[in-house]
Order: C-alpha cells, then sequence, then structure tokens
C-alpha cells in the first residue's frame, strides 16, 4: 500500500513533456485527408488529431471515437433545433469529405509543462479521456488515460530508487 | 394545493412535449410544431373551461393569473433564455468570420426586406408603429434546420448554395434576436443606442478577453460543476442587465453563450445546458407558448388577416431579401455571371432555403409579449398569427426546395450517369485488351 501512495504522489508530480509519445507514434492527420482514411485509423485508435500541416502542427481539431456515431448517422438521426445543428454537419450524408470537415474544432488542451495532476483533473472535470499537449497552437503531444494507466504501471515497477528519474516508456494511446 | 397542480402541469407538458415532438418528427416537420400542438391542446382545455384553471396552470393572463400561473410563466422565460444561450453556445464564431459577401449582403437584405415590409403592412391595417416593428421583427430570423434536412436529403447541402444559406442563416439569427431590443426598448433612441453600446461593450469586449481568466477562476474553486454553475451564473447575470435596460433577458443570455462559445471549456458544459434546456426548460417553453393560444381568436376575422398578411411577407419578403441580396453579388463571380441563368437559380434556391422559422420568430413573439411591444389585447392575435405563418413556412419549404433544385439534381444524375457510361466502357476496353493479350500469349 505504502508503494502505491508513493508511486502515487510520484505520478502526480510528473510533467507531461516526460511521459507524452512522441508525434510520429501519435495518430495525426492533415484537415484534407480522406474520411474513409480517418475511419480506417480509428478501427484501433480513440481518436485522431486534425492539423493543418505536418510542418507547422497547428492544431485545427480532434476526431473522437465517439464522434463516428455523427459521421455515419442518418439525416433523420439528426436533430434540428436551435443549440443543436453542430453535430448535423459532421454527417457524411451532409457532405462531409474530409478530416476537416468532423472534426471538432475546439479543443481540449494542456502545455507540456503541467502535471499529470492537473490534466487528471482537467480529464475528470471535463470528462474526457484525452488531451492535446499544446505549445501555443502546435500540437506537441497527447495524454490520454491509457498513457497515465501505463506510466503509473511502469512506476509501480520500477520502483522507489527510479522513482526520482521520470523517464518515459509509454506509447501513443491504442486500445 | 398550488404545488401540486403545478408540479402535474410541468410533468404533464414535458412529456406531450416529448411525445409531441416524436410524432411530428415522423413527418420530417420540425419537432417544435408538436409541442406547440400539445400546448394548444392543454391550454383550450383551460379556455373552453373542460379543465379548471388551477389544475392546469399552463396559461396566464387572460384572467388566469394565479401564483401557480406565475411561476409556469416565468418557467417558460427561462426556457427561452437557456434556448438562446444553447443556440449561441453551439455557434462556431471562426466558421462564422469565414463567411463570403454573398451571404453576408443576402442576410443583410433578408432581414431588412420583411422587417420593412412587415412593419410598413402593419402600420396601414393600423397597428402602432412600435407594434408594427415588432411585427416585422417576427419575420426577420430564419430556421436553418428544416432546410439543412432538405438539402441534405437532396445532397446539395455542401454546395455553394449549401454553405452560404447555412452562414446566412446562423447572421440573421443573430439579427433578429438583437432587433427585438429596439421593439421593446424604451426611452429615446439615443438612450436605447447608449445603452446598447455599454451593453456590448460589457458584455461583449470585456466578455470575450476576461471569460478565459473567469473560467481558469471557476476551475480553481473545485466544486462539483463548478465551471457549469459560473457560466450559467454569469448567463444570469447578463440576462440581468439586458431584462433591465432593454427589457430583453435574451440578449444577455445570447451574448453570454456566444462568448463562451470561443472556448473549449465552454463548449464541454454545452451537454450540461442541454440537459437542463431540452429536458425541462426549452420544451415546457413551447408547450407555454401553444397553450397561450386560444382558439377562440379564430373566432375574430383580424387574426386570420393577420396571419395571412404575416404569411404572405414571412414568404415573399424572405425570397425577395435574401434572393436579391444572393443574385446582386452574382456569387462573387463578376458582372458576366449576374445576368445568367445560374444566378438566377441559385438566388432563388437561397432564397427559398431561408423560408422556415421557428424558434426565434417564437422567442422574438414571447419577448415582444412580455415587453409591452405587442400589447395583451392584441397578443391572441399576433400569436395566432405566428403560430400560422410558421406552420405556413415549414410545410412549403420542402416542395418549393425540392423544386427549385430540380434542375441541379437532374444534371448531377446526368453527369453521374455519363461518368458511370464511361467507366463502363473503359472497362470494356480494358477486358477486350485482356483478352486480345491472353489470346496472343496462348497462340505463342
Amino acid at each position: 500500500m505504502y508503494d502505491i501512495e508513493r508511486a502515487l504522489q510520484s505520478f502526480h508530480s510528473l510533467k507531461l513533456g516526460d511521459i507524452m509519445p512522441s508525434i510520429p507514434s501519435m495518430p495525426v492527420v492533415t484537415a484534407d485527408t480522406p474520411i474513409l482514411s480517418v475511419l480506417k485509423i480509428l478501427k484501433t485508435r480513440h481518436h485522431v488529431w486534425v492539423v493543418e500541416d505536418k510542418e507547422s502542427m497547428k492544431l485545427k481539431g480532434v476526431i473522437r471515437y465517439l464522434d463516428v456515431m455523427d459521421i455515419l448517422l442518418p439525416p433523420d438521426a439528426h436533430k434540428f433545433k436551435l443549440g443543436m445543428t453542430s453535430t448535423t454537419m459532421r454527417s457524411i450524408l451532409a457532405g462531409a469529405e474530409k478530416a476537416g470537415d468532423v472534426a471538432e474544432r475546439d479543443v481540449l488542451a494542456i502545455e507540456a509543462d503541467a502535471t499529470v495532476l492537473d490534466a487528471l483533473i482537467k480529464m475528470k472535470r471535463y470528462r474526457t479521456q484525452v488531451l492535446a499537449v499544446v505549445d501555443g497552437e502546435r500540437l506537441v503531444g497527447e495524454v490520454s488515460l491509457r498513457i497515465l494507466i501505463n506510466e503509473f504501471l511502469r512506476l509501480l515497477r520500477v520502483g522507489d530508487v527510479k522513482w526520482a528519474q521520470h523517464g518515459s516508456s509509454s506509447q501513443s494511446e491504442s486500445p | 394545493m398550488g404545488a401540486t397542480w403545478l408540479l402535474f402541469t410541468i410533468g404533464i407538458s414535458l412529456i406531450l412535449a416529448k411525445i409531441g415532438d416524436s410524432i411530428i418528427e415522423r413527418f420530417e416537420l420540425p419537432g417544435v410544431l408538436g409541442e406547440l400542438l400539445m400546448g394548444m391542446l392543454l391550454g383550450n382545455l383551460v379556455y373552453f373551461g373542460i379543465v379548471a384553471p388551477q389544475y392546469l396552470p399552463i396559461v396566464s393572463g387572460q384572467g388566469f393569473e394565479t401564483t401557480a400561473a406565475e411561476i409556469s410563466d416565468f418557467l417558460a422565460k427561462l426556457g427561452i433564455i437557456f434556448l438562446l444561450f444553447l443556440g449561441a453556445l453551439d455557434t462556431d464564431v471562426e466558421q462564422l468570420k469565414k463567411t463570403g459577401l454573398t451571404a453576408t449582403v443576402s442576410t443583410v437584405l433578408g432581414v431588412f426586406v420583411p422587417l420593412i415590409l412587415g412593419w410598413y403592412a402593419l402600420m396601414a391595417m393600423g397597428y402602432p408603429s412600435r407594434e408594427a416593428f415588432a411585427g416585422g421583427v417576427l419575420l426577420t430570423a430564419t430556421s436553418i434546420g428544416l432546410t439543412v434536412r432538405v438539402m441534405m436529403d437532396l445532397g446539395v447541402l455542401r454546395s455553394e448554395v449549401g454553405a452560404a444559406s447555412l452562414s446566412a442563416s446562423v447572421m440573421d439569427d443573430f439579427l433578429g434576436i438583437a432587433l427585438i431590443i429596439f421593439a421593446v426598448g424604451s426611452g429615446s433612441l439615443l438612450d436605447l443606442s447608449l445603452k446598447i453600446v455599454a451593453f456590448f461593450i460589457i458584455t461583449g469586449v470585456l466578455g470575450w478577453y476576461l471569460i478565459d481568466y473567469y473560467i481558469r477562476f471557476a476551475e480553481r474553486l473545485h466544486v462539483e460543476k463548478g465551471v457549469l454553475g459560473m457560466a450559467v451564473g454569469m448567463m444570469f447575470l447578463f440576462a440581468a442587465l439586458a431584462e433591465g435596460w432593454f427589457a430583453a433577458a435574451i440578449e444577455g443570455a445570447f451574448m453570454m453563450g456566444l462568448i463562451l462559445s470561443k472556448l473549449p471549456e465552454g463548449k464541454r458544459i454545452m451537454e450540461d445546458v442541454r440537459a437542463i434546456g431540452y429536458g425541462l426548460l426549452v420544451p415546457f417553453f413551447f408547450v407555454h407558448t401553444g397553450a397561450m393560444l386560444n382558439f377562440r381568436v379564430f373566432g375574430n376575422g383580424d387574426a386570420i388577416t393577420l396571419a395571412v398578411v404575416l404569411s404572405v411577407i414571412a414568404i415573399v419578403g424572405k425570397v425577395l431579401g435574401r434572393g436579391f441580396g444572393a443574385w446582386i453579388t452574382a456569387w462573387g463571380r463578376g458582372r458576366d455571371f449576374l445576368f445568367t441563368k445560374e444566378n438566377f437559380w441559385m438566388s432563388l434556391q437561397m432564397g427559398i432555403g431561408s423560408i422556415p422559422r421557428t424558434e426565434v420568430a417564437l422567442v422574438n413573439l414571447m419577448v415582444a409579449i412580455h415587453g409591452g411591444a405587442i400589447p395583451q389585447e392584441d397578443a391572441q392575435k399576433f400569436i395566432a398569427a405566428t403560430l400560422i405563418f410558421i406552420t405556413v413556412s415549414v410545410l412549403i419549404t420542402p416542395p418549393l426546395l425540392k423544386w427549385a433544385f430540380k434542375r441541379d439534381i437532374e444534371s448531377t444524375i446526368a453527369e453521374k450517369v455519363e461518368t458511370r457510361k464511361s467507366q463502363i466502357s473503359e472497362r470494356k476496353k480494358m477486358v477486350v485488351q485482356q483478352k486480345k493479350g491472353i489470346r496472343s500469349k496462348l497462340l505463342r
């Protein structure tokens, strides 16, 4: 029990920059990527980041696993009322063709120097399992519950001697 | 006793609202019509003496003033506030900034042509200027939902006309909601203008720049639903300011929604706000609005005349205003495109797509009645006329849109058929070539 408590304390103070995966291992597409390619990625991932281009990595949005419902639903399943229209445009039947058409533009983000505890609080507050790690408008990484679980288990394995050395061994999220 | 029947009324209203919504949706019409119909049913049980008013306190005014009725009236007002807050929260401000010239010009003309036509027509019918102006404002805002659905069915939603229609409808909601201030606001025009400027500085400019810090502060409180509570709290403060200055609380709610919509954190509370809004307050508002219509008003020819006038202006004014606005810009393709058939049809499609009215017309109607722009003695007539022009507008839009897009769809189908034919002939050629290749290999 004592070990777990110490591991948790150490875990909470970890900087996200130290545990986030590298960009090449993350599911990132550009805004003009066809939806079908996005759906293929979502077969094995829980989300896809949408960036303007791979050079600037300017974050344009995110397509989450649950968004697939809006993409695939027929028109009569969409409700059109004031304040209930944004999901409609994500439907393939509404003419959405590219990743940029279906991405949620308002992405919950956190900075790389925030701690794991900050990320967990934000995830709980907004009921989300993944946050973009950003530097201004630039996507520099991600933090997901899967990454956090892996990191916590790694800390337990490594033991108290190495807890002060926060090297990352985690991989990008995949189910 | 009062609380028992108020709770009963809220319960029965919500259940009937959802059933009515579901039934009407099956006919591919806006569910709000079903909620209004259920309200009419409940209200007229009281008006025709079938149920005593104290057992169904859904109607207020007209000699039915009770504490329970006042509370249900207030709940309906909260419904309007949440409806507008949600509408603004769902707005994609970044997308709106990309709105082109065609959408902008057609929005402005699409709002002001029916407004001015309605205003002058009602004045010609003998209504005072303020009341006539309020009547004109009812005709300004388009409800894009039905158009989106029909365009989606026709496969033209992502076309140039579809995209411009969407942007224009979001903007004309803004204008329609803003214009009602001039109908219900009191004092001189200068006084009102100063208040409007001050209101937009306080809520808009300050809110826009300070909202980030406010939400961070709310996050640091670390309490259950802290961000939601603080956001809704601020929304009510904005609403109170707008109610105090213009008798239009919706303006405050709408501004707070817009300001919050720029933050991802703001968008995240939308589901919670939607649960409160569409789970309780908004359907209650629609049922309450329907319940305000006493069928006896149809015994009076004035209501029918008003309904006919408003319906005609609602349709003709929008098609002319928005259509002409789109036509005159020639869709950004220069003068050569101005007098082409394509420009005419695209502009007509744009105009027809803007005919439907629902939520914002009802919201403006209620604000105008509560704010005194439409006096109580005329309220019944305006409620009847508004419900009729809303119904007419949503019924005629789908067939008109299908007619307007018919030639586009036919040409698209013809194009597809041609493409398919050429694909088939290419495949045939390939197969023949492959066969030749196999034969020559075999011969060798």
